[in-house]
C-alpha cells in the first residue's frame, strides 16, 4: 500500500521539479536582477557600467568644454582589445559617443563613407580647402585580468580611456574602470 | 558537552566571517558644504530600506552648467549588501530625458558602512532628477 502511494506520488514531484526549472523565454532589461554574469567573458551589463562611468567623468571633468569653437569633434580612435576573447569595441564607444552627443558638448567626425564623400565634394564645389581637424581623440583599451585560488576564479575588466589633444600632442583627460566578478561558475543574478 | 561547545564555536566563527563592517574617520570641521535637497521617498521595499538608507541627498552644478546629484547611503546592517540604483533625469516641462546615464548600475556596500552614489544629467536641459534603488540580495 506504501509502495503504491510513493509510486504515485514520485512521477508528479518529479514532473513539478522539472517544471520548475525550465524558464520560459522573455525579454529583460540590461543590467537588471536577474543578469547573467560571466566569469569568462564581458556581459553587456559590462560594457554599459564603464561606458556610463567614462561619460559621467569626462562630463564632470569639463575637459570637453575647453574649445575655440563648441561643441568640440571628436574622433573614435583606436580601443585596443587585451583580453583573451573577441570584443567589438564599439559596444563600448557607441555608448559614449552617443552620450556625449547628447550632451551638446561634443560632435563626432563622420565614419560613413558615403558621407565623407559627400562632404568631400561639397568642400570641393564651395572652394573649401581646409577641413576641421577634430579637437580631440578618444583612445583605450580594455584589459583582462585572471586569478585563481582553487576553483574560486576572480576576473577583472580593466576599461581604460583617454581624451588626446592632437593639436597640442597631450591627455587632456584619462578614466579608467576596473569591474571584478569572482565566483566558481557562470551564474544568474547579482 | 564537547559537541555543543564545538557546534557553538564553529557558528560564532561563520558569524564572524560573514560580518565585516567599516570604521571611518573624516575631519570634523567640514570644509566642503553641501546643497542638501530636500527630498520625497517612496519606500515599497520596506526591508530593504532599514538595511541600506538612504541618509541624504545633495546637488551642484558642475562648471559646464550640468546639474549633479549625490545621494548618502547607509548599511545599518553587519552585512555587504548589494543592490542597483539609477538616476532618471528631466527637463524643465518634467520630461524624462533617456541616456546612458540613466542605466541601472550594480553597487555594494560593507556592513556599517556609508557611502555615496552620484549621477551626472546627460544635458545642461536637464533640471530635476529622481533616484531609484532596487536590492540584489
Amino acid at each position: 500500500m506504501k509502495n503504491k502511494i510513493l509510486l504515485s506520488i514520485i512521477p508528479a514531484v518529479a514532473a513539478l521539479i522539472f517544471t520548475g526549472c525550465a524558464t520560459d523565454a522573455h525579454y529583460v532589461q540590461t543590467g537588471d536582477k536577474e543578469q547573467i554574469v560571466s566569469l569568462g567573458q564581458i556581459n553587456i551589463q559590462d560594457y554599459t557600467s564603464a561606458a556610463s562611468a567614462a561619460v559621467k567623468a569626462l562630463l564632470d571633468s569639463g575637459a570637453v568644454d575647453k574649445v575655440a569653437n563648441p561643441p568640440a569633434l571628436l574622433e573614435i580612435s583606436r580601443i585596443v582589445n587585451n583580453t583573451g576573447q573577441q570584443v567589438d569595441t564599439d559596444l563600448l564607444t557607441k555608448k559614449i559617443s552617443i552620450a556625449l552627443l547628447q550632451s551638446g558638448k561634443a560632435v563626432t567626425k563622420i565614419v560613413d563613407a558615403k558621407a565623407s564623400g559627400y562632404q568631400q565634394e561639397n568642400d570641393f564645389l564651395n572652394d573649401r580647402k581646409s577641413t576641421r581637424l577634430p579637437d580631440f581623440t578618444l583612445s583605450g583599451k580594455i584589459i583582462e585580468t585572471v586569478e585563481r585560488a582553487g576553483r574560486t576564479r576572480r576576473t577583472t575588466y580593466t576599461f581604460q580611456l583617454s581624451l588626446n589633444d592632437p593639436k597640442a600632442g597631450v591627455q587632456v583627460w584619462e578614466g579608467e574602470k576596473e569591474i571584478g566578478k569572482q565566483g566558481t561558475k557562470d551564474a544568474v543574478g547579482f | 558537552m564537547k559537541k555543543i561547545f564545538c557546534l557553538g564555536f564553529a557558528a560564532s566563527l561563520l558569524l564572524a566571517v560573514g560580518c565585516t563592517t567599516v570604521n571611518s574617520v573624516e575631519n570634523a570641521q567640514k570644509i566642503g558644504q553641501r546643497q542638501r535637497v530636500e527630498d520625497k521617498r517612496v519606500i515599497t521595499d520596506v526591508n530593504f530600506s532599514r538595511k541600506v538608507a538612504i541618509v541624504a541627498v545633495n546637488s551642484a552644478n558642475t562648471s559646464g552648467g550640468l546639474l549633479k546629484a549625490q545621494v548618502e547611503l547607509e548599511n545599518r546592517t553587519g552585512s555587504l549588501r548589494r543592490f542597483l540604483y539609477s538616476f532618471e533625469w528631466f527637463d524643465a516641462d518634467g520630461m524624462q530625458v533617456n541616456s546612458i546615464l540613466s542605466a541601472l548600475l550594480p553597487e555594494q556596500i560593507e556592513g556599517g558602512e556609508s557611502k555615496f552614489v552620484s549621477g551626472l544629467a546627460p544635458n545642461s536641459a536637464c533640471k530635476d532628477f529622481r533616484m531609484k534603488l532596487i536590492s540584489a540580495d
